[in-house]
């Protein structure tokens, strides 16, 4: 963490952290909306190793098939994650991994995030267009977003079947996986995130994450991150 | 090239499936609604220039990105030379890009994969679909730092002189591939791109290579975007399924 925080230090040394305590009120933009934009980070990675952190046994309920590929992951110390392949994290747990920064652009009818990890990127539309019915397959899904409130709501679907909800456990997801993100932020320096999974064809009811609190990380920015650059680990990751 | 045609049209086809006849907010059209490439470029609040939107690059410049350029314009040192020759002579083998690491830039801007450019508060970012990346341009009046940690993008700060966009990029990694063909780039390289959107459908970029390490002057390439209105850019994942690396063996 250390060599991180000098790293970041050294490549923007002339940007000057702002002075904005973190318990101040959250920004608005132009049109009286809560600005979710800067550089944030999960607190730790409590739901990158297990979404369901907090939950009770029964609140996730998966299908025989799919809490047999669960345990066989897990079993096999997760040695199949894409993610360990250069792969896409999928969504939510893109959002999870406090490792790495990730960066909230809003602009008017379309919100960026820029992620560290994997140098990734999502586009959430929020000029009112809708998924449609029959999308190429993808890690990351298609977003869309309205705001509720001072809630930002986030509807991603188009997924294909390959993502891991999370690691530790290593939960699978379907086609038919639709995500619901509720972003707020409650203060300057804090962001919260909720997370809704309904897929019918592995869980037998939606289930929706406890709150995963985010972090402002002022006066710094990402870094470039090329998985496959020099990468020596997948050797190792051979499971049992 | 078979290959090539194959891939656009699976593209066009794609492409409309994904955000199913959604037009793109904001873009001018003439009555028959369709978008007016040759309508007056948009400008932003404070009255600059809008870059923002799809766009595509010219074809032809992927294997080449000096192909307008005369005879002694790109003058290598002898090294680079060397280089430049071994990389065509063993038909890019030795491509970064072939193991999914990013193309860098300027290669981003010469690749057949459209990219989008956004306006935000003291900020320009290009999301590209070439190995789904992104860069960061900032306005803020932040200068270029003096020791970065090379990357394959670079640093960049940008200002504007008049109605174009000035972006001095530097911090770059010791192998760039400028293109396909192996135009190499070091550490030492800066990159000044000249941005200017004469209309809405069309960007003019002009970009200036200076990397005294790799050649013995500066050169210039001028490049003429096209906007791809009522499109979006696809999921673009590099290591997934990758079935070519074992096929680039050279000669």
């Amino acid at each position: 963490m250390n060599l991180v925080a000098i790293l970041i230090l050294a490549q923007w040394v002339n940007v000057p952290a702002t002075k904005t305590p973190p318990s101040a009120p959250a920004p608005k933009t132009a049109d009286g909306k809560p600005d979710l934009s800067g550089v944030w980070e999960a607190e730790g990675q409590t739901y990158f190793f297990d979404l369901a952190a907090g939950l009770k046994p029964e609140d996730v309920v998966p299908l025989p098939w799919a809490q047999a590929l669960q345990k066989q992951r897990e079993d096999n110390i997760h040695g199949d994650d894409p993610l360990g392949r250069c792969l896409p994290h999928g969504v939510p747990r893109i959002n999870t991994n406090g490792l790495f920064p990730y960066k909230i652009i809003q602009t008017p009818g379309l919100v960026v995030i820029l992620y560290e990890q994997l140098n990734l990127f999502r586009q959430i539309f929020m000029d009112g267009r809708s998924v449609a019915k029959d999308v190429n397959p993808t890690w990351l899904g298609y977003s869309t977003g309205k705001w509720d409130g001072d809630t930002l709501v986030v509807e991603t679907s188009g997924f294909n079947d390959k993502t891991w909800l999370d690691t530790e456990k290593g939960r699978p997801a379907t086609e038919a996986l639709h995500v619901t993100e509720r972003f707020r932020r409650t203060s300057f320096g804090d962001l919260e995130i909720r997370a809704t999974i309904d897929d019918p064809k592995a869980y037998a009811k939606p289930w929706t994450t406890t709150v995963q609190k985010n972090h402002l990380q002022p006066g710094t920015d990402l870094l470039e991150f090329i998985c496959n650059e020099n990468e020596k680990d997948r050797p190792h990751m051979v499971g049992k | 090239m078979t290959t090539a045609v194959t891939m656009m049209f699976l593209f066009a086809v794609a492409a409309p499936a994904q955000w199913l006849n959604f037009p793109t907010p904001g873009v001018p059209r003439t009555p028959d609604g369709k978008p007016n490439l040759s309508a007056p470029a948009p400008k932003t609040a404070d009255g600059k220039p809008d870059l923002s939107g799809i766009f595509e690059s010219p074809p032809g410049y992927t294997g080449n990105l000096a192909r307008d350029l005369k005879p002694g314009e790109v003058s290598f040192q002898p090294w680079a030379e060397t280089l430049y020759k071994h990389r065509q002579e063993t038909q890019g083998k030795d491509d970064p890009q072939a193991y999914c690491v990013l193309s860098g830039v300027p290669r981003e801007h010469v690749v057949p994969y459209p990219f989008k450019i956004l306006n935000t508060n003291g900020m320009i970012v290009i999301l590209y679909e070439a190995l789904h990346s992104y860069r960061q341009i900032f306005m803020d009046g932040r200068k270029l730092p003096k020791d970065p940690n090379p990357t394959w993008m670079g640093y960049s700060v940008g200002h504007w002189e008049g109605d174009t966009l000035v972006v001095e990029s530097s911090g770059f990694v010791n192998n760039e591939w400028l293109d396909n063909g192996g135009h190499p780039g070091t550490e030492a390289m800066h990159l000044t791109e000249r941005f200017r959107r004469p209309d809405f459908g069309h960007i003019d970029l002009e970009i200036t290579i200076d990397d005294p390490k790799a050649y013995t002057k500066p050169w210039t390439v001028k490049l003429r975007f096209t906007a791809a209105p009522d499109s979006e850019l696809i999921e673009y994942v590099c290591s997934e399924n990758e079935k070519d690396l074992n096929h680039l063996v050279g000669k």
